[in-house]
């Protein structure tokens, strides 16, 4: 079986800091994958490299069998991307946006009004839709945004911090759509948070990322099992020498 | 005072002057930009006059009377005068002996000037003598277009105060084109013209700057709004997305072009047909050859174009290495002087008459083209007109090359501006 995501030894440099150091994972179809860390720690580099935004100073990426790095335009039909500070262009409506997003990821098959209509339902923002995205609060304009990297049912979706900032009943929201999605349509997603519990509820397997370095992987339940734990915070806490 | 006024003041003067960007901008450029502009006219106005110092004079004498030899003695003390005989004005100009003799003013002493001068020294004072001056026009824009007649008005009264008062007068024509033009004194004209040549150059340098402000919150924007890095994962080629920037700024460029070529052309009409008679109202410019033909406006539409292209296509790759809207406005005013000092200078000067140095570098910034083409599309010299769009082109062409390799890479999310080190990749949070 071909995996979604094949991570070996990235290594990533920014002139004298080393972003990631030897980071490799796997990621099977069908799976929701979290990356967890503490600031700067290298998770969003590493979904940078993962989407073709950047490129890894040593190691490979495979996305279904895909060179990332060397067929980036390829990896871009089957991937989508939230970056976790992400917005959306303040002046078009909802539906505008949702419709240049869909014409940029479409091919000459896609029914752009089907796919629009799905982000619709997703995000659930009615006629707030018929709206300019600047008159959004923060948890609508995110939930557009989720709609919007779900909608064309990626092979892989890549979530950084898909519920970040907001309120505990949006965040809810996120997640259930999250969840909903990869049930019902089989999509693969990569998600990186700082919430733990947010990760335990959504995962099925997790990577604890800490100074560049890929520390710990496994299944949520396993690795509280593991390091005698009751959440993964404490997981977290123990595998970096902080309990 | 007002409670916290004086905190609050502290801390924005701190805040602003702090800003490398805005003291660049606001204080050093300004301060280096003024003295340039006042060096380079400067230079222009001393060489001009040791120009015209040094200028021949050419004088169809024909009285061949003692008053007019007097005359031409007394012009031969300021300036080196050639003395024609047997020749009209009309031929001199059409055997093209002022270029042969690398003069620009031609002077006529017409027969019964002496006779004139002699009725007026016994007694018959409203008898006196006129000269003919004839000054080639050299080309819109110049101060010193028509200099040489004053020089040699200057002469005659000096002339006048020597011998008896108002007892020589001076008749002024203009050479345009290589015609004659009776009664067009050189320097009204070039007055009139240089109303004319404000216009153009500041509302180029309005359009440019603004246009280029414009351009620079298009990617800037993108950054600010945290919309670039989805755009950029996109199945898209990131070529398409920069030319879907600059086009929508080329499609703004382009009407904006023709809007400032349609303004200018009423402004014309207006100056030929009401204004201008508050400077010389017998002077038709249209007659004169002096308004651009339409194959003139459609290459000063081109180099516009172009220019605004090349402008517009910079400012979109400089704000691609400001964080957001406000540092990438600021990173495009470094190019301000580059705009502001060929439209300052070139109002008053013509590019010719300047140091071949001088020249060189007011050629090579592409946003002197369109003033230059402004000027030359007057005078009809089309060729100035057109290695200048053509220079401009490739300038553009190397830009949007630039433009389309940062677009490529990281650098598009990574390069950073900084004062006194390289733009380095910065560790996103995270």
């Amino acid at each position: 079986m071909t995996l979604a995501v094949e991570a070996s030894s990235l290594t990533k440099q920014f002139g004298q800091i080393k972003a990631l150091d030897g980071v490799s994972f796997n990621i099977n179809p069908g799976e929701i994958y979290g990356l967890i860390g503490p600031n700067g720690a290298g998770k969003t580099t590493t979904l940078r490299i993962i989407c073709t935004l950047i490129k890894p100073t040593s190691g490979s990426i495979n996305i279904f069998g895909q060179d990332a790095t060397k067929q980036p335009e390829k990896t871009r039909q089957i991937i989508s991307y939230l970056p976790e500070e992400s917005g959306a262009y303040p002046n078009l409506t909802g539906w505008e946006y949702l419709e240049f997003m869909a014409k940029l990821q479409s091919t000459p098959e896609t029914n752009i009004k089907a796919v629009i209509d799905e982000a619709a339902q997703i995000c659930g923002l009615g006629d707030r839709l018929k709206d300019r995205a600047k008159t959004y609060s923060k948890g609508m304009k995110r939930r557009l945004l989720v709609a919007r990297a779900l909608m064309t049912r990626p092979k892989l979706a890549v979530l950084d911090e898909p519920a970040s900032g907001l309120d505990v009943l949006h965040a809810y929201h996120i997640r259930e759509i999250v969840k909903r999605y990869v049930k019902e349509h089989g999509v693969t997603v990569l998600l990186s948070s700082h919430n733990m519990l947010e990760v335990e509820y959504l995962c099925n397997r997790v990577a604890l990322i800490n100074k560049g370095k890929l520390v710990v992987e496994g299944e949520p339940k396993a690795l509280k099992t593991r390091f005698n734990s009751e959440n993964l915070e404490e997981v977290f806490a123990k595998v970096v020498g902080y309990a | 005072m007002l409670k916290g006024f004086t905190t609050i003041l502290v801390k924005e003067l701190k805040e602003l002057m702090r800003d490398p960007k805005i003291l660049v901008g606001m204080i050093v450029l300004p301060l280096i930009m003024f003295p340039v502009l006042g060096l380079v006219m400067g230079y222009a106005v001393q060489s001009a006059q040791e120009q015209a110092q040094k200028a021949t004079l050419l004088v169809v004498d024909n009285d061949n009377g003692n008053w007019s030899t007097l005359f031409v003695r007394y012009v031969n003390n300021s300036m080196n005068a050639i003395i024609l005989n047997q020749t009209t004005p009309q031929t001199a100009v059409a055997e093209g002996l002022l270029q042969h003799y690398n003069s620009t003013t031609l002077v006529e002493i017409p027969a019964g000037f002496s006779a004139n001068l002699s009725r007026h020294s016994a007694g018959e004072l409203n008898i006196t003598g006129t000269i003919n001056v004839y000054s080639v026009f050299s080309g819109a824009g110049s101060i010193f277009s028509g200099f040489g007649g004053a020089v040699v008005s200057s002469i005659a009264t000096g002339f006048n105060r020597a011998v008896a008062p108002d007892v020589v007068s001076v008749y002024q024509s203009s050479i345009i084109k290589g015609q004659i033009q009776e009664g067009v004194d050189a320097s009204v004209l070039s007055s009139l013209m240089l109303s004319q040549s404000i216009a153009l150059p500041i509302t180029i340098m309005i359009m440019l700057t603004y246009a280029m402000q414009i351009a620079a919150t298009s990617v800037a924007m993108e950054k600010e709004e945290k919309t670039l890095e989805t755009l950029l994962t996109v199945p898209v080629d990131r070529f398409a997305i920069l030319m879907g920037k600059v086009s929508s700024t080329i499609i703004v460029a382009g009407v904006a072009s023709i809007t400032v070529l349609i303004g200018y052309n009423y402004m014309l009409g207006s100056i030929t047909g009401g204004i201008a008679g508050n400077i010389g109202s017998s002077i038709d410019m249209v007659a004169l050859g002096l308004v651009p033909s339409v194959w003139g406006y459609t290459l000063l539409g081109i180099s516009l174009f172009f220019t605004l292209l090349s402008a517009l296509a910079l400012a979109v790759v400089m704000s691609a290495f400001s964080e957001n809207v406000r540092g990438a406005q600021a990173m495009v005013g470094y190019i301000y002087p580059l705009i502001f000092l060929p439209a300052m200078a070139l109002i008053y000067l013509d590019v010719t008459s300047m140091p071949l140095a001088v020249q060189a570098i007011f050629f090579a910034i592409p946003y002197s083209h369109p003033i230059i083409a402004s000027k030359a599309v007057v005078t009809g010299d089309y060729l100035t007109v057109i290695l200048g769009i053509v220079y401009v082109a490739a300038f553009t062409i190397v830009i949007m090359y630039a433009a389309s390799r940062l677009f490529a890479t990281e650098k598009i999310l990574t390069a950073k501006f900084r004062f006194g080190k390289r733009g380095k990749a910065k560790e996103p949070s995270d």
